[in-house]
């Protein structure tokens, strides 16, 4: 740390040579070390992370002469995207709760009573991760578009003179395939949550009299519960970051935010009024992704050895 | 899977006290015959809600890239290859750009998280070494769009001007994949295997030797999965690249996009099964060879 105290000279007059000789050693490691993530910090992570987001929130601030808001104002004071910010946070907790919900129940479906073909559902969850969320939005237009199959099927089923599902292009297909896409990334910390618990505990439990719901509310929920919460806040900050769902089902009709900064910098090319909506929308991702942070931190218990 | 509990005394923590047994709540857990065939239903319904969910879409992807014609009907009509030989040189430009782009960030993605990971381990709670952990986790947190518009408006003119060339599609997608490679080579930077490294050290070994001899070996399974989620998340990355793709640049993604959005709805099927195929191949690298502790 204090370079001043380091001694320079390779021998040390002292009554432990050995031993000064070592602490130096350390002493001066030590400062390699520092002095390499310094070097990391400011040509890899300054160019890659920092100096864009930067450039970013200054461009949001800057105006003909100096600080000003202007950018913000012509972005939320266009109307086609008034009440932008509430639309986005509808959506996300509508499709980002009922994905938390479905994961949760999966999840314990596959860990406490698996059914046949539990491993291979388990196998599919993980492949999902390799499935770009546009294409989950793009196959679900062959099911439950106007003409797909589903609505075709129903059509055939009921004698309907027209395909009865006609919701796939706004807020309704929005929200499925946000809940198809991001339930599985609910699913694998909880399993994962799951597989930490104490089995014993709960034959204890049995043993003792409670009933099945006793057990998952007195005794799988509390011990699993910080698993659960990381993978439930993990969910909502991916749904929030969420883009090809949004651009293919609901560019059209509905105006969430990350439509609106994407058309307003490559369609209007206007630069300065999209970065005061990234700037915003940056704003809520990170608050969220830092509690994120903290919650996981906690549900590893300090220990930072599972990861 | 808990009915016999006479077998497994139970070791609780907090037997301070050893109280005399009073079995006054127990008794054996009887169900009647309809609870069972009612647990037998909602275990199916779970069963068809899993597979509808979640592996129907995989199906209906590969389904509709070989169908001739599939719109209003419950099946497609029948069944052809012509999308596929109907691919024409811009769509396998934006497979060869996809490509590219993936394995470059892959590589330099893994690179990065590696040394990333391996001047910050042990370091990484305090100090400079938090905040640089902390920036190299912060891509995670930003929303895909936000960062392809501030790799923008960052890069887009002088000093820097990678606003024409491909180079910015690789910047801003290895900004994305930094965190997912950070983590896999930390997780791969086990404490019982810095023994070995700080033993070869001790013997003698110079820095470059143990990096080579000891450190990179120990980490292969990390740099194979860093390398295959990098791929993975690079080839089906849309927002970012969307933002800031130069013309000529467009990856398999956009142009899936594109079509979509134009109404050719089996066209973009055959090139997204194509997409979906390699990266499933590199996701397979990581299931061949995945650490199977991933409960912790």
């Amino acid at each position: 740390m204090s370079s001043l105290s380091t001694p320079d000279s390779a021998f040390p007059a002292a009554p432990l040579p050995g031993a000064e000789a070592h602490a130096a050693a350390v002493r001066r490691r030590e400062r390699r070390a520092q002095w390499h993530i310094a070097f990391l910090l400011v040509f890899v992570l300054g160019p890659l992370v920092v100096y864009p987001l930067a450039r970013l929130v200054l461009l949001s601030l800057s105006g003909t002469h100096g600080l000003s808001l202007q950018a913000y104002a012509t972005f939320f004071g266009n109307p086609d995207s008034r009440g932008v910010i509430g639309t986005t946070l509808w959506i996300l907790c509508l499709s980002a709760g009922l994905a938390s919900v479905l994961g949760v129940a999966i999840a314990a479906i596959l860990f406490f009573k698996p059914f046949p073909g539990a491993r291979l559902v388990t196998r599919f969850l993980e492949l999902f991760v390799a499935f770009p969320s546009f294409l989950v939005a793009f196959t679900l237009i062959f099911l439950y578009g106007s003409q797909g199959s589903v609505s075709i099927g129903l059509q055939r089923l009921f004698h309907l003179q027209a395909p009865p599902l006609d919701f796939l292009f706004g807020i309704g297909g929005v929200v499925l395939a946000e809940v198809v896409f991001y339930a599985p990334f609910v699913v694998r910390p909880t399993l994962a949550a799951f597989s930490l618990l104490d089995m014993r505990l709960i034959e204890a439990a049995r043993s003792l009299g409670a009933n099945n719901r006793m057990v998952a509310a007195r005794v799988i929920l509390p011990l699993a519960w910080p698993g659960i919460a990381a993978g439930t806040i993990l969910c909502f900050l991916l749904t929030f970051n969420e883009f090809g769902i949004l651009l293919v089902l609901g560019s059209a009709h509905l105006v969430t935010l990350p439509v609106a900064i994407y058309s307003s910098a490559t369609v209007d090319l206007d630069l300065p009024t999209a970065a005061a909506g990234a700037v915003v929308m940056l704003a809520m991702s990170l608050s969220l992704y830092a509690l994120y942070r903290r919650v996981n931190r906690r549900s590893h218990g300090g220990a930072r050895n599972g990861k | 899977m808990a009915n016999n509990p006479a077998t497994n005394p139970v070791a609780a923590a907090s037997d301070h006290i050893a109280l005399p047994p009073k079995h006054l709540r127990a008794r054996p857990v009887e169900r009647s015959a309809l609870a069972r065939i009612g647990s037998g239903v909602l275990l199916a319904l779970a069963a068809l809600l899993c597979f509808w969910l979640f592996v129907l879409p995989v199906i209906v992807v590969a389904l509709s890239s070989v169908a001739s014609h599939w719109s209003g009907t419950i099946l497609p009509d029948g069944y052809s290859t012509r999308w596929f030989e109907r691919l024409d040189s811009s769509d396998f430009d934006a497979l060869v750009t996809s490509l590219e782009v993936g394995f470059g960030v892959a590589a330099l993605g893994t690179a990065l998280g590696l040394w990333l990971a391996l001047a910050l381990e042990g370091r990484d709670r305090r100090g400079l070494g938090a905040i640089a952990d902390a920036l190299a986790m912060v891509p995670n947190g930003v929303p895909s769009v936000v960062l392809g518009l501030a790799v923008l408006i960052a890069y887009h003119k002088a000093p820097v001007d990678l606003s024409s060339s491909a180079a910015i599609v690789v910047f801003v997608q290895l900004a994305l994949v930094l965190p997912f490679c950070y983590r896999c080579a930390a997780a791969g930077l086990r404490p019982e295997l810095t023994v070995l490294r700080e033993a070869a050290a001790s013997l003698g070994a110079p820095p470059a030797m143990v990096l080579r001899r000891v450190v990179l070996p120990q980490l292969v399974p990390a740099i194979r999965a860093s390398l295959a989620l990098g791929f993975a998340i690079s080839l089906g990355e849309l927002g970012a690249t969307l933002t800031v793709y130069p013309p000529g640049f467009a990856t398999v993604p956009i142009v899936v996009v594109g079509a979509v959005e134009r109404g050719y709805y089996l066209p973009a099927s055959a090139l997204s099964l194509i997409l979906l195929i390699v990266s499933l191949a590199a996701l397979s690298l990581i299931a061949a060879r995945a650490p199977r502790r991933r409960a912790g």
